[in-house]
């Protein structure tokens, strides 16, 4: 394929990436890694390498939009940010000992249990608003509680944060599995904040974006200092995902709750088969 | 049409509210933080376009590898497609980054003690997968 071709291709594609990503909350990685490697026929560690930069422009890109609009739960951010980074390093270094099949087999029903949990739980105002009853003595201590403002009615709504240990484990294990894959692992955060934190959707999502550029950050620089980053493939995945994130974030704000989680709750279900069909050796995609 | 005058322009306007954000004294950790990742994804864009413009007007090849970030300053000097479009994606790369170190100075000022620990460790993981990853 022509360079030409190849970079007109790859903008509109990180631009679709960079989109979804930001509404979504995830990098964008599972989107670009296998358009990469199967459309555009780029190898695998040069496709990964681009794919983490589109991660951190979609990343950066939308969380500072979040952010500017206080829909980002900062301190719950960087609380997690612990989790996922030191469980990228711990997934990075038992790569070699780990069974993948495992790994698939655990990661495909997880995914599938969130996908179906989400449909079936709605958000509705009520569930957004602020519960009664006392708060877990960690979220209270570390101040995780917060509030934002939604578009959708115009609304603004206090949450607490419901079960911080055990989002903290689950996003230990999504750094790990995301180290793994060189992926964000944006598709583990949001359930693990929206279903187990019970953190509204909105926040949920925005504060994952903002946590999945950090993790990407970690592995691209690797791939960079390495020589193994394409930076015309790169470049244009900056101009893509950007100007991609850009619409994102102004759909999402607007959005409907209930949408953004059916959405989401259909990735996930595709991903949770994709995984299965791996684990039984059906290579579907990359 | 982006000409490189509007590029220039761009980065001068993005640098100015950087220091205006920095120069406020009202300024709280949301308004930073969007500054600095604003700031690094478009300064980034910048250095792209324009060794995208530099190409395109016949001044050298695209770049296919990455060059190491102490072999980067050799290949600015003269300004380069190779070296400008290496400068934009590391800074990318840098700007998550910056941004949990920025954080980190942020709460030391409001005197959170318990989110500069989470934030140290935060930043004492990056570069320990860093120094892992160059070993």
């Amino acid at each position: 394929m022509a360079l030409l071709e190849t970079l007109l291709i790859l903008l509109v594609a990180s631009a679709l990436a960079g989109l979804a990503g930001s509404f979504l909350g995830i990098g964008g990685g599972i989107f670009l890694i296998p358009f990469m490697t199967l459309v555009l026929e780029v190898d695998l560690r040069t496709s990964i390498a681009v794919s983490l930069v589109g991660v951190i422009a979609t990343s950066s890109g939308a969380a500072s939009v979040y952010v500017r609009d206080h829909l980002t739960n900062l301190r719950l951010g960087m609380f997690l940010e612990i989790a996922t980074t030191t469980g990228a390093i711990a997934g990075a270094l038992v790569a070699v000992l780990v069974d993948p099949r495992f790994l698939y087999v655990t990661f495909a029903a997880v995914v599938l249990f969130a996908a179906v949990y989400m449909l079936r739980t709605p958000e509705t105002a009520r569930d957004r608003a602020y519960r009664a009853g006392t708060e877990s003595p960690v979220a209270h201590r570390l101040a995780l509680g917060s509030l934002y403002f939604d578009h959708e009615d115009e609304g603004v709504y206090r949450y607490r944060v419901d079960r911080p240990l055990a989002g903290f484990a689950v996003s230990a294990v999504a750094g790990g599995f995301a180290g793994l894959l060189g992926l964000g692992g944006g598709f583990v955060k949001v359930p693990a904040m929206n279903l187990l934190m019970r953190v509204p959707m909105k926040p949920a999502i925005a504060t994952s974006n903002f946590m999945v550029g950090v993790t990407a950050a970690a592995s691209g620089l690797i791939y960079y200092s390495r020589g193994w980053l394409d930076p015309t493939l790169a470049a244009v995945v900056i101009i893509g995902a950007f100007t991609g994130s850009n619409l994102g974030t102004k759909l999402m704000m607007r959005a409907k709750a209930e949408r953004i989680r059916f959405a989401f709750a259909v990735l996930l279900a595709a991903l949770g088969l994709l995984m299965a069909l791996r684990a039984f050796g059906v290579e579907v995609l990359a | 049409m982006i000409g490189p005058r509007d590029v220039v322009v761009g980065m001068v306007r993005r640098l100015q509210a950087l220091r205006r954000a920095a120069v406020a004294e009202v300024e709280d950790i949301n308004r930073l933080i969007y500054h600095v990742l604003r700031g690094g994804v478009v300064l980034a864009l910048a250095f792209v376009v324009l060794a995208f413009l530099l190409h395109a007007s016949g001044e050298g090849p695209l770049p296919r590898s990455s060059v190491p970030p102490r072999d980067l300053f050799g290949s600015l000097l003269p300004p380069s497609p190779a070296g400008l479009m290496n400068l934009g994606v590391l800074i990318l790369l840098l700007t998550p980054v910056g941004r949990v170190a920025l954080s980190l100075v942020a709460y030391a000022e409001e005197r959170d003690l318990r989110y500069v620990a989470i934030t140290a460790i935060v930043l004492a993981n990056l570069t320990l997968a860093l120094a892992l990853g160059l070993a």
